[in-house]
């Protein structure tokens, strides 16, 4: 177990990858691999093994692993699944220290043959101590160690931070990962761990606890053999490292038949999320809800309560956002007199002035506005900030504004922004701020709030005691 | 429990209500004040102890979907319409295995709750809380915990509900004791613990009665191969 555990270290930043089944034929799995790993930058060695060539994509092949005298840190294997229990043993004697087996045909087919093989497998990478990603997998990225390990080069396009996916669907891994990169969401590891032969949740809830690239940890759930090992690994590390989490499969209700109301509205998803709730886990109920928290928790403080201000260039988004964050539990309240007096200076009477404030009329005057957010964001009621700034021709200056004072304060309290303008303008300006972590910025003011939301849940569970 | 082991030996698959409110009495769950009768004599003393208004069910290991067969009649007033009341729901059970009536005093609350617990092969027994009476199944507005649980994680439950604000002081009723509430659901789980042949159960209704809970109808489904 431990050494399974301390090989996991091996795997994810390994000095050398083979890839088993490696091709030039685009038709070949092992052709994609090859080529996530080559254009993904990986500065490890790269050793592909194919028993009919001699180089693939201009490197050195071997027919084996066992004639190839490199060190081997990681297997990539790509070849079909009668092939596996030998290339097993090979990697055992090689001193292999983890695999990612991309190969399909175990578990998840109909023949019954499949879960039988795995369960061979399984316990052969067991008695190897061998730690396994797969099978039936994308393979995994670590990004902020340039390693591609799946058969998708473009998951290298995604941005490198510092939340970790562990996710049980290939499709949904994608879907995330390809959302994230148009939102400058950050990872540093996407993981799909497929049918899980020997590494769950479990394995890489403890990996990913003592993993220094990885703040926080998303979880895209379907259902596991064994949830109560999940929910204590999850019990013990949400405090260290939150974790959010997303459980697909509420359309499957209850036993209809049973004689119990209990009986009949229980559902495996219910008792899931009812588990993970107990357990401590941030719960969401989309893909975008759950990348929407992790970044938020990823790059911005917790606040101290639900108290939040609203600050908005418009009145509508402000109603927007106002209204999606006390729908989830946040609270509007008013400033402090002496926060208030300030901003009916810095405004002129024309638009409403408390919390929400509407800076409408501050447009043309980005002192004030940024004024206003100085006051509102120190204030001793607020907990945190939801910014939020439509770009209009007029205020094409309002966010160089505010740039320096954002990035000084750096978010002691939450500032979940909105900042929307046409692609090409503002661009520059919001990254610079996201990089500094001065804001955690969204496409709507509605994602914004219930970014905010995730983050006033992860405190309520900390402190829960 | 002693319940329990009786009707596991005779093949049954649910205990009566009256058998399930003992239990839910050892893991001190209050529920309304109820005697079970056989016959008109023992009516007589029944009403005496129970007091008007009151409300009659049919009993037996048997039934389960009592409203659904009308076997159960609320706001009896005198001896008169008890003896009535007796009448008609004993001649609809009477073919029914250790059959009776349940008195029961009435309890008085407009707010309905549940409890449940269902044993999950993968999580073991879990406990539900929710909306209850006709509310239950129409809005299953509900959350769930697993088996053990202490009074915090029973407290989150109550505040995971969409309808949590009937928890709160309502139309001039008080709030509801969510500490004995709590406990309540504690209970429910340890129930689930330390009976492995109990298989799913419902407190149902859980009617707020002032500010105090109390379980007016229960049901436990057992597991008896």
């Amino acid at each position: 177990m431990n050494k399974k555990i301390e090989n996991m270290k091996r795997l994810f930043r390994p000095r050398s990858v083979a890839v088993i089944g490696a091709s030039e034929k685009f038709d070949k799995l092992g052709f994609h691999v090859m080529k996530s790993l080559t254009t993904g930058g990986y500065k490890g060695k790269i050793i592909p093994i194919n028993p009919g060539a001699k180089e693939i994509m201009g490197i050195k092949a071997y027919p084996s692993i066992m004639a190839c005298d490199e060190d081997i840190d990681l297997a990539i294997i790509a070849v079909p699944a009668r092939f596996v229990f030998q290339i097993f043993d090979e990697c055992h004697k090689k001193g292999v220290a983890g695999i990612v087996l991309i190969t399909a045909g175990f578990k998840e087919i109909d023949d019954p043959e499949g879960a039988k093989n795995q369960e061979l497998l399984r316990q052969k990478a067991e008695s190897y101590e061998i730690p396994v990603i797969g099978p039936n997998t994308f393979g995994m990225i670590n990004l902020v160690y340039d390693l591609n390990a799946s058969f998708t080069p473009e998951f290298s396009l995604t941005k490198k931070g510092n939340i970790a996916l562990v996710s049980q669907s290939g499709g949904m891994s994608h879907l995330i990962s390809f959302l994230s990169q148009r939102q400058d969401i950050a990872f540093s590891k996407i993981v799909g761990i497929g049918n899980r032969l020997n590494v769950d949740f479990y394995e890489m809830l403890l990996f990913l606890r003592d993993d220094p690239d990885t703040k926080v940890i998303a979880l895209y759930i379907e259902g596991v053999d064994n949830p109560s090992r999940m929910m204590q690994a999850i019990k013990e590390i949400h405090k260290q490292k939150p974790i959010i989490a997303y459980k697909t499969g509420s359309s499957k209700s209850g036993d209809k038949a049973s004689r119990s109301h209990t009986g009949s509205i229980a559902g495996k998803y219910e008792i899931y999320v009812g588990a993970l709730r107990q357990a401590g886990a941030i719960l969401v109920n989309s893909a975008e809800e759950l990348i929407d928290g992790a970044k938020a928790l990823s790059t911005s403080s917790i606040p101290d309560g639900p108290n939040v201000a609203v600050l908005s260039g418009q009145a509508g988004p402000g109603m927007a956002a106002s209204d999606m964050a006390e729908k989830i539990g946040l609270v509007i309240p008013a400033f402090t007199p002496k926060t208030q007096g300030r901003i009916n200076e810095l405004l002129p009477p024309m638009a409403i002035r408390t919390n929400p404030v509407d800076m409408g009329p501050a447009w043309y005057d980005a002192e004030a506005t940024k004024e206003i957010i100085d006051v509102a964001m120190r204030d001793e009621n607020i907990d945190s900030v939801v910014l939020l700034i439509m770009y209009a021709s007029a205020n094409i200056k309002a966010v160089q504004g505010i740039t320096d004072m954002l990035k000084e304060w750096k978010q002691k309290k939450p500032i979940m922004t909105c900042i929307s303008a046409p692609p090409g303008i503002w661009d520059n300006e919001i990254r610079i701020l996201e990089d500094s972590n001065a804001i955690t910025n969204y496409p709507s003011p509605e994602r914004a709030a219930r970014a905010l939301g995730a983050l006033w849940e992860y405190k309520k569970i900390i402190s829960r005691g | 429990m002693e319940v329990i082991e009786r009707a596991i030996k005779e093949g049954r698959k649910i205990l009566s209500e009256y058998e399930a409110k003992l239990l839910l009495n050892q893991y001190s769950i209050p529920t309304a004040r109820e005697v079970f009768v056989r016959d008109r004599n023992e009516l007589k003393d029944a009403g005496q102890t129970i007091g008007f208004p009151m409300v009659m069910k049919g009993c037996s290991p048997e039934i389960t979907h009592k409203t659904e067969q009308g076997l159960i009649i609320t706001d009896i007033r005198n001896e008169n319409e008890a003896s009535e009341a007796f009448d008609e729901i004993y001649e609809k059970i009477k073919h029914f295995k250790d059959a009776g009536v349940l008195v029961q005093e009435m309890v008085k609350g407009k707010r309905e709750l549940m409890v449940g617990m269902i044993r999950d092969p993968q999580f073991g027994p879990s406990v539900m809380f929710g909306l209850g009476g006709i509310f239950t199944e129409i809005l299953r507005d509900v959350s769930f915990r697993v088996a053990p649980l202490d009074v915090k994680e029973a407290m989150d439950m109550m505040m995971e509900i969409g309808a949590k604000k009937i928890l709160d002081p309502v139309r001039g009723m008080p709030a509801v004791d969510i500490e004995k509430l709590a406990e309540l659901i504690v209970n429910v789980g340890k129930i689930g613990l330390e009976n492995e042949h109990i298989k799913e159960m419902d407190i149902n209704p859980l009617i707020i009665s002032g500010s105090t809970p109390i379980a007016v109808d229960a049901l436990i489904v057992l597991d008896s191969a």
